[in-house]
């Protein structure tokens, strides 16, 4: 078995109570890596096109890959993969926690859950005594996953889901300690399952290639880290939340269900407001992370809990005119313990609003208020009454009260918050990513309109080229399966540190902005690792990884969960943005919206896609994608 | 002519505001220049963060405009701002 791994992938079957343990596809986990790789290869080959996502048809599979179990830093995260409920298409996230090192010390690299449970049920797995135990979950159906958390004791890492899983919310989440795999509805297939939690324990230890040399880097690494302005400041001070005034001050900051990109109350839902009000300690909930993202906050009646990240402040706070942190941290809260994605909730909540101030539904609550709010969000997580219809995402609610126009969504999942009519590149990002309208499935946002480049973000040079590059790039991060944080040290702290307004900066902003052909060259170059998940990756597997290995990797990993799409009948059409984003424009400057017409032919080209965005032959057989 | 500033958070620590109104500015220049006279005892902290942060009028960064020499209108928004990330 190839360094790494544990060499074992544990089969559930729900329906018959019975488990068994298999040996590792290696073949697929050199293709795949592992994680969001190795599971799209899994659900494609295990299903068929047009299975319901909810039903027994469709695993659930939890994915692991060579990074996972060590101490590298920002690699205790899993994937889950499964048929999206929410968006009919490939479904998968990431969650950091616990849980994915408690399956590595159990000696388990991917978990499948066929089938469903005709009783709520739980699982535990002791990998040294290759056991799994079904337990009946009666007791904890029903209860929050802060509680079902701590019920289940300290002794196991687990996964599991809330209220909102249970009730097939259709942007449920599954939960490790205080993180969670929001997107796409992957807790409401657990929910489907009636499958209350995993729990996984065991003392393996990961076998290494060169575990000398990883211990020695890992190191450096960690130093690096602490000088770096995002990963040893930013991040550490503010949390995610840091960026608000960034995307304030640059006009993409949803407002008002993305009527606008400036919100005048930003501030004060920023990390920095936070950190100054509101922090009562800083906590990473992630084994073995430096960047501690994580912050606390008080809430009355329940005490210090996880704090909001920056999409959950800019959905619940300024897509929905609300400039109270406390609010804000009060429903963060409440969609954490019903166990739902914030930026979903955020974005149906936003619309619901909409279709009240024109006047074509009323769900009682109106944007700039607070009020009702908390009530709305519990009967969303329980499908009770109006919070029922919320329940479903703003693609089916514009379905039946209308409003196409202003449902925030590509593909039927809910956009997060970088507007793209200020961020071209993530737009492209938006209109293609295989699981819709999000973005940590390449962050483009961060090359052109948030991070230390200074490049134009609102013309076409690279804004192709940019999101293909970081797409594949964050297959590959998703499969290690390592924090897509870790790529905002890609800059160099030197660049941080400049003068924006600099001639060496103004210089090295347009040699980027002009690098294009070059860019894609020197990152499909199969030489030495280069950056830290490469030489990780390289010391641990002893295989070689270098950015044109990883670019290749995730571009199959890519053009698969593509080929996914086409035969669950998501094709090119589907990639688009909500006319909103296309038609109107928020900045003074433009006649409408994002240009995704002039972008995505080049995009699809350099895809090696035909016009209407199918993988050619040729595109399939060279990354050796088998569909 | 009204121009509404917004600092980052760091200036407002420094002085004292989150945002202000200039009525006289007529470039991105006049903005910063004002802003030193009219908060003129933390100057010299004000000019530090300024070499750090970028400026944005309206969203936009003025660096694809004409730099310190854009020129400003009624009811504009000159925003400083910093490299970040999130998610």
């Amino acid at each position: 078995m190839i360094k790494g791994y544990a060499g074992r992938v544990l089969e559930i079957d729900l329906a018959a109570q019975t488990y068994s343990f298999e040996p590792l596809d290696e073949e697929l986990a050199t293709l795949y890596i592992g994680g969001k790789g190795y599971g799209t290869r899994l659900l494609y080959d295990r299903t068929e096109a047009g299975i319901d996502a909810l039903g027994p048809a469709n695993p659930l599979i939890f994915a692991t890959g060579p990074l996972n179990g060590s101490v590298a830093p920002q690699s205790n995260r899993f994937a889950v993969v499964c048929k999206s409920p929410l968006t009919g298409g490939i479904g998968n996230a990431t969650c950091g926690g616990t849980y994915a090192y408690g399956m590595k010390r159990a000696g388990i690299d991917v978990v499948v859950v066929s089938r469903q449970s005709e009783r709520p049920v739980r699982i535990e797995v002791n990998g040294d005594r290759d056991e799994v135990k079904f337990i009946d979950a009666s007791d904890l159906w029903g209860k929050g996953t802060y509680e079902t958390q701590e019920i289940l004791g300290k002794k196991m890492s687990h996964a599991v889901i809330g209220p909102a899983g249970e009730n097939r919310v259709l942007y449920a989440g599954i939960v490790s300690n205080e993180r969670i795999a929001g997107r796409t509805g992957v807790g409401a297939v657990m929910g489907s399952k009636r499958l209350k939690a995993i729990s996984v324990t065991g003392s393996r230890k990961l076998e290494m290639d060169d575990a000398e040399a990883f211990k020695k880097y890992t190191k450096e690494t960690r130093a690096m880290f602490k000088e770096h302005p995002v990963l040893g400041s930013s991040l550490k001070r503010f949390g995610t939340a840091g960026i608000v005034n960034t995307t304030n001050g640059r006009g993409i900051l949803p407002t008002k269900n993305f009527q606008r990109g400036h919100f005048d109350e930003a501030m004060s839902i920023s990390g920095e407001h936070m950190e100054d009000n509101d922090l009562v300690g800083v906590k990473s909930s992630c084994l073995h992370c430096p960047v501690t993202c994580g912050r606390d906050v008080e809430i009355e009646g329940k005490g210090r809990v996880k704090g909001p990240e920056y999409e959950t402040v800019a959905l619940l706070g300024s897509n929905l005119e609300i400039g109270d942190l406390k609010s804000v941290s009060e429903w963060n809260y409440l969609a954490d313990d019903l166990g739902m994605d914030t930026i979903s909730l955020g974005a149906s909540l936003s619309f619901a609003m909409e279709l009240q101030e024109r006047g074509m539904y009323d769900a009682g609550i109106r944007f700039g208020e607070p009020e009702g709010i908390s009530e709305l969000i519990q009967d969303i997580g329980h499908r009770r009454g109006i919070g029922n219809e919320l329940a479903d995402g703003t693609r089916r609610m514009s379905e039946k009260f209308g409003g196409h126009e202003f449902a925030m969504h590509v593909k039927g999942l809910e956009l997060s918050a970088y507007d793209p009519r200020g961020s071209f590149a993530q737009g492209v990002e938006y209109a293609t990513t295989n699981r819709g309208g999000c973005h940590v499935q390449g962050a483009s946002m961060y090359m052109e309109s948030v991070g230390p480049l200074t490049i134009n973000p609102q013309n076409l040079k690279l804004k192709a080229d940019i999101p293909v590059l970081m797409q594949n790039n964050a297959c590959a991060i998703n499969s290690m399966v390592l924090c897509i944080f870790t790529t905002y040290g890609m800059i160099p702290a030197s660049v941080h540190n400049m003068d924006p307004d600099s001639f060496v900066h103004r210089m090295m902003t347009k040699a980027f902005e002009n690098s294009g052909p070059m860019m894609r060259l020197g990152m499909g170059v199969k030489g030495q690792p280069m950056l830290w998940w490469e030489k990780w990756l390289t010391y641990i597997t002893g295989q070689t990884f270098s950015s044109g290995h990883l670019q290749e990797i995730g571009g199959r990993i890519f053009n698969l969960e593509r080929m996914y799409n086409l035969r669950e009948g998501l094709t090119g059409e589907y990639d688009t943005l909500p006319p909103r984003m296309l038609n109107e424009s928020t900045f003074e400057h433009m006649d409408s919206g994002h240009p995704l017409d002039e972008l995505l032919p080049r995009y699809y080209k350099l895809r090696g896609w035909s016009a209407d965005g199918v993988p050619s032959q040729r595109t399939l057989d060279r990354l050796q994608v088998r569909a | 002519m009204s121009i509404r500033v917004e600092v980052t958070y760091d200036m407002s620590k420094v002085l004292g505001v989150r945002s202000f109104e200039l009525e006289s500015a007529q470039t991105v220049g006049d903005v910063v220049e004002q802003t030193r006279t009219r908060f003129t005892d933390c100057a010299d902290e004000f000019d530090k963060l300024v070499r750090v942060a970028a400026v944005a009028v309206n969203g936009v960064l003025v660096s694809h405009r004409k730099g310190m020499k854009t020129t400003l209108k009624d009811g504009d928004r000159l925003g400083f701002v910093k490299a970040a990330a999130g998610g």
